[in-house]
């Protein structure tokens, strides 16, 4: 590119930065006593704006330099099979990685968010990924499934594993409910309906305080048992807490640790689980209405039902997830479960590529521990989160795993 | 009866508000057929730039109403527009053909990062605006109750109906409606036959992003205070309205604003106030079953 | 008693009369081919028969296994589920991203997922399922066969090129087993050698698979060639009908094509 036109495309994007910076960097509204106050940063404005027209002038300037010297990232084209030796990989050090000397009290933590995200994004990703229904409400089940476990098990004192079949049914159930008026919509307006749903069942929790606490929440929800054998360092009398029944010092890991097994296992099985519906006939049914809808009512396939198992069963493992949620944190408020969460999850899905479970636990690990390594800059932490959704893409469209695995190969299954 | 006067004065209000935002997503949608999700966010910093420039022209102790918010009015119109042109440059133009959901993505990483930079650039703390118009007349007296209609409210209302009117000529009368109208139902053939299509999408950014600046500026003015986060749920409501009114359709986007306005200001009138989202959600719901394509939207005939 | 006969079909988009008190039928074992210039409402015709338009006025009834169905009547997938009508479209719609094998084992979806108990016997994988989807996978193979697509089994359908496009969406609709077998314009954008093989294909589906194959096709050579039965529309209004040669010499058809339908054939 001559560099004339560099500095005229410069000189443009430093004129846009300037009237973009301007009215809100340049100008700070400060509290006082008797008021607004403005102060000024002006300074703050020519860095940004300088910035920007250096920038812009290098960029014009590089992209001059022949065809293709632009700035590309390509990923390397991998082998058909390294998705699998990789999720393997993937899933031998989650075995074990509590047992390695990195893992103390705050790693494994953090893993079990990293999982529990997992989990939500391969639930989300039969909706989103493999149905193409857009649902940006996604965090409603998640709640459905905290509240009911907490309230199950606050109530009436049943145990974890009775809950989590009753968290995940009744997540589903709502799912349904939801879901038989509007799936017939397009697909934007079941986004809006669903992220409506998602804000109306927020605000049911902060404000019906009888049943679920209001904005304090649920508090006190029993922790979960190995087996029924309780983790505590003070049992009730007659009671064998862990530590004992295996011959243990008590350490406050054990749970933890167990809690990171809980959530790994019921993470696998929703793998599991999902890939073994992708190879049967609802799977596929759901692949090709995310491809073609209308072909797909001239074979005889009834769209609404297949939505709604669709629905249904990523509601499903939504409230799995949520009841593990709940136990784990023994507290559980509305502000869990904010419009944030369902973007956060649908991010997880796109950036690792629509309807790839490998992509998921990338996506999710990228999106979880980036923000967590950045925690010492917690106040610009969001911002850089929705930078990153911008940018990755702009880079990558079709998400990180663009990659697809036919259901059935021809050979194979004959 | 009075009572019911009042609820309609202020209904109408806040549903011009919810009407001038919607008819950015309504536009927006019609001509590149995604949800701009960063909408709401653009709004919010319509009313943030909107303070700002009352509280410059405090500070020079500028007295005059009127003038004061006409140079408001510009400012906020101006700064905010290079916003929306900015935001589908950047974050959507890129994605244009790419599949469905990376625009919506991008969108809303857009609509976390506006919301973050002005969080923080101007702190979270809710900011307060000296009422600039007061005053107003009773219109109604029962007993010790009156039905007051504030001058504001007036020139709210009519500021608005100006507007529509305005913006339906612009869409009907000149090339530029033409040419969005042309995109709208085949970019491809558009630009085949010499419209830029480049140019009216970023056209139809900027106006969307306008009209929500005065949007931004009305809700400072009748509110008087401002913070970072009343773009999300003015947003999801002023989508409700663009939905509920009929996608694509710019009166439909206004009818849907006052309609959910109204429902909002009865709602709060005589049911709990905390679940009036719950009932403009509902009714959206409701509405979506029985008439899909909205209130005044086009049927649409399905291509086979 | 035919088949499936179609009564009065009469459909109006706003003021326009798109399809104007039409009728003819479709037999088991002949090809019956709608014709005309455009927009004189063929596609509207299969859009009403397969559930996509409901029309205003008409009766679309459809006889197999001494059962009736009244076509206007019901819901689009039903249509193709209950009655039998599987049908192609005009500007393909495979699913592009599925494998051509999987194409075709989607179109035996209701079967398959009935026989996996709605997909509690496929999870548990018992044998019950197992042979159904290995028959199933034995069908799409055959097809893939008689199709000339066997090698393309595992590709993707949006990567096939447009002749085998074709041919696969021919196939898929095979494959939801139908008594009548839409094609809306199959041989539009085939190169001659192809669209001769597609008028092979479709003669012998015709004579082993015993169906009635209803056809809207612009390409006259094959019109002519293979349709036993021919139902001209124009202006939406049917203005003639018979055999391939009555048609061609009909003097309404002959004004309606302004000679063309003759330079065609």
């Amino acid at each position: 590119m001559p560099f004339a036109q560099a500095l005229r495309e410069a000189g443009m994007a430093a004129f846009v930065a300037a009237m973009l910076a301007v009215p809100l960097v340049g100008f700070r509204l400060a509290d006082t006593s008797t008021g607004l106050r403005i102060d000024t940063r002006f300074d703050w404005v020519a860095f940004g704006v300088g910035g920007v027209f250096l920038g812009r002038l290098l960029l014009g300037l590089l992209r001059g330099r022949g065809p293709g010297s632009g700035l590309r990232l390509d990923l390397p084209k991998l082998p058909s099979n390294a998705g699998t030796l990789f999720g393997a990989g993937l899933a031998i050090f989650a075995i074990v990685m509590p047992f390695t000397p990195m893992a103390d009290r705050y790693v494994v933590e953090l893993a079990i968010t990293v999982l529990i995200y997992v989990m939500l994004g391969w639930g989300l990703n039969i909706v989103v990924g493999l149905a193409g229904l857009l649902d940006l409400g996604y965090v409603a089940f998640y709640a459905v499934g905290a509240y009911s476990y907490a309230l199950f098990a606050i109530h009436f004192g049943w145990s974890f594993w009775i809950c989590l079949p009753i968290a995940g049914a009744l997540a589903a159930l709502f799912g349904v409910l939801l879901g038989f008026p509007v799936l017939r919509l397009r697909g934007d307006y079941l986004a809006i309906v669903t992220l409506g749903f998602g804000e109306m069942i927020r605000i049911v929790l902060l404000n019906w305080k009888e049943f679920s606490g209001g904005s304090a929440g649920l508090t006190s929800i029993p922790r979960p048992s190995f087996f029924g054998i309780q983790f505590t360092n003070n049992p009730d009398p007659g009671v064998i807490p862990f530590h004992e029944y295996f011959g243990l010092d008590f350490s406050p890991m054990q749970r933890i640790t167990f809690l990171y097994y809980l959530i790994f296992a019921l993470a696998l099985a929703t793998n599991f689980f999902t890939l073994r519906l992708r190879k049967l006939p609802i799977g596929r049914a759901w692949e090709a209405l995310r491809e073609d809808e209308i072909a797909c009512r001239a074979l005889g396939i009834n769209p609404t039902n297949v939505k709604l198992s669709a629905f249904a069963l990523g509601a499903m493992f939504g409230g799995f997830a949520g009841a593990f949620f709940a136990t784990r944190q023994g507290f559980i408020s509305p502000e869990s479960f904010t419009f944030i969460e369902s973007a956060v999850i649908l991010a997880i899905v796109v950036l690792g590529g629509m309807g790839s479970q490998l992509g998921v636990v990338i996506a999710a690990g990228f999106l979880i521990l980036v923000p967590e390594l950045l925690r010492e800059f917690s106040q610009y932490r969001m911002i850089l989160f929705g930078l990153a959704m911008v940018l990755i893409m702009l880079w990558r469209p079709q998400g990180l795993v663009a990659h697809r695995d036919p259901s059935i190969r021809l050979g194979a299954a004959r | 009866m009075e009572y019911f006067l009042q609820q309609l004065i202020n209904g109408l209000t806040l549903g011009a508000i919810y009407g001038l935002i919607a008819i950015g997503y309504t536009m927006v949608y019609g001509i590149v057929g995604m949800i701009n999700f960063a909408h709401g966010e653009v709004y919010m910093i319509g009313a943030f730039v909107s303070l700002i420039a009352f509280t410059i022209l405090g500070t020079f102790a500028f007295a005059n109403p009127v003038v004061a918010i006409l140079i408001v009015l510009v400012a906020a119109i101006v700064f905010t527009a290079a916003y929306g042109w900015t935001v589908e440059r950047i974050a959507y133009r890129p994605l244009r053909g790419s599949f469905r959901l990376a625009p919506l993505i991008s969108a809303i990483g857009v609509s976390i990062f506006l919301q973050n930079y002005v969080h923080l650039l101007q702190g979270a703390k809710m900011k307060p605006l000296q009422p600039v118009v007061t005053g107003g007349f009773v219109l109604a007296q029962d007993g010790g109750f009156a039905v007051r209609i504030t001058y504001l409210q007036i020139g709210i209302v009519v500021a608005t109906v100006v507007l529509m009117a305005a913006f339906t000529l612009l869409i009907q009368k000149t090339s530029l409606g033409r040419a969005q109208r042309a995109c709208e139902q085949d970019r491809k053939m558009a630009a085949l036959l010499g419209v830029n299509v480049d140019r009216t999408i970023s056209i139809t950014f900027v106006m969307g992003a306008a009209l929500a600046a005065v949007a931004g500026l009305i809700f400072t003015l009748y509110y008087g205070a401002v913070d970072f986060f009343i773009g999300f749920l003015a947003g999801l409501k002023a989508f409700t309205a663009a939905v509920l009114g009929g996608i694509g359709s710019l009166p439909g986007a206004m009818l849907g604003g006052v309609l959910i306005g109204l429902i909002e200001a009865f709602w709060s009138a005589h049911f709990p106030i905390a679940y009036k989202d719950v009932a403009v959600f509902a009714i959206l719901v409701i509405v979506l079953i029985f008439r899909p394509t909205g209130l005044l939207g086009r049927p649409d005939v399905e291509k086979v | 008693m035919s088949l499936l006969t179609v009564e009065h079909l009469t459909i109006r988009f706003g003021g326009l009369v798109a399809v104007d008190d039409v009728g003819f039928s479709a037999e088991d074992g002949r090809i019956t081919a709608i014709i005309g210039p455009n927009g004189a409402g063929k596609t509207t015709v299969f859009n009403c028969l397969t559930g996509f338009y409901k029309p205003d006025v008409g009766r679309m009834t459809m006889r197999r296994d001494g059962r009736e169905y009244l076509l206007e009547r019901m819901d689009g997938f039903r249509i193709a589920r209950e009655a039998g009508l599987a049908r192609t479209f005009q500007n393909i719609r495979l699913f592009p991203r599925m494998t051509a094998l999987e194409n075709l084992l989607v179109a035996q979806h209701n079967e398959l997922h009935r026989a996996s108990f709605h997909s509690l016997a496929g999870l548990l994988g018992l044998a019950r399922y197992r042979s159904a989807e290995k028959m199933a996978v034995e069908r799409a193979a055959a097809w893939l066969d008689r199709v000339g697509l066997t090698h393309a089994a595992d590709d993707e359908a949006g990567s096939l090129p447009y002749g085998d496009q074709r041919r696969l969406e021919i196939a898929r609709a095979m494959c939801a087993g139908p008594r009548v077998l839409c094609l809306d314009e199959p041989a539009a954008g085939l190169n001659p050698k192809e669209s001769a093989d597609l008028a092979a294909l479709i003669r012998d589906i015709k004579a082993r698979e015993k169906i009635a194959v209803l056809l809207i096709e612009h390409d006259m050579s094959v019109v002519m060639e293979i349709s036993d039965h021919i139902v001209v529309l124009d202006h939406g209004a049917k203005i003639a009908e018979g055999t391939p040669d009555h048609v061609r010499a009909d003097p309404a058809v002959i004004a309606a094509y302004l000679g063309t339908a003759e330079d065609a054939a």
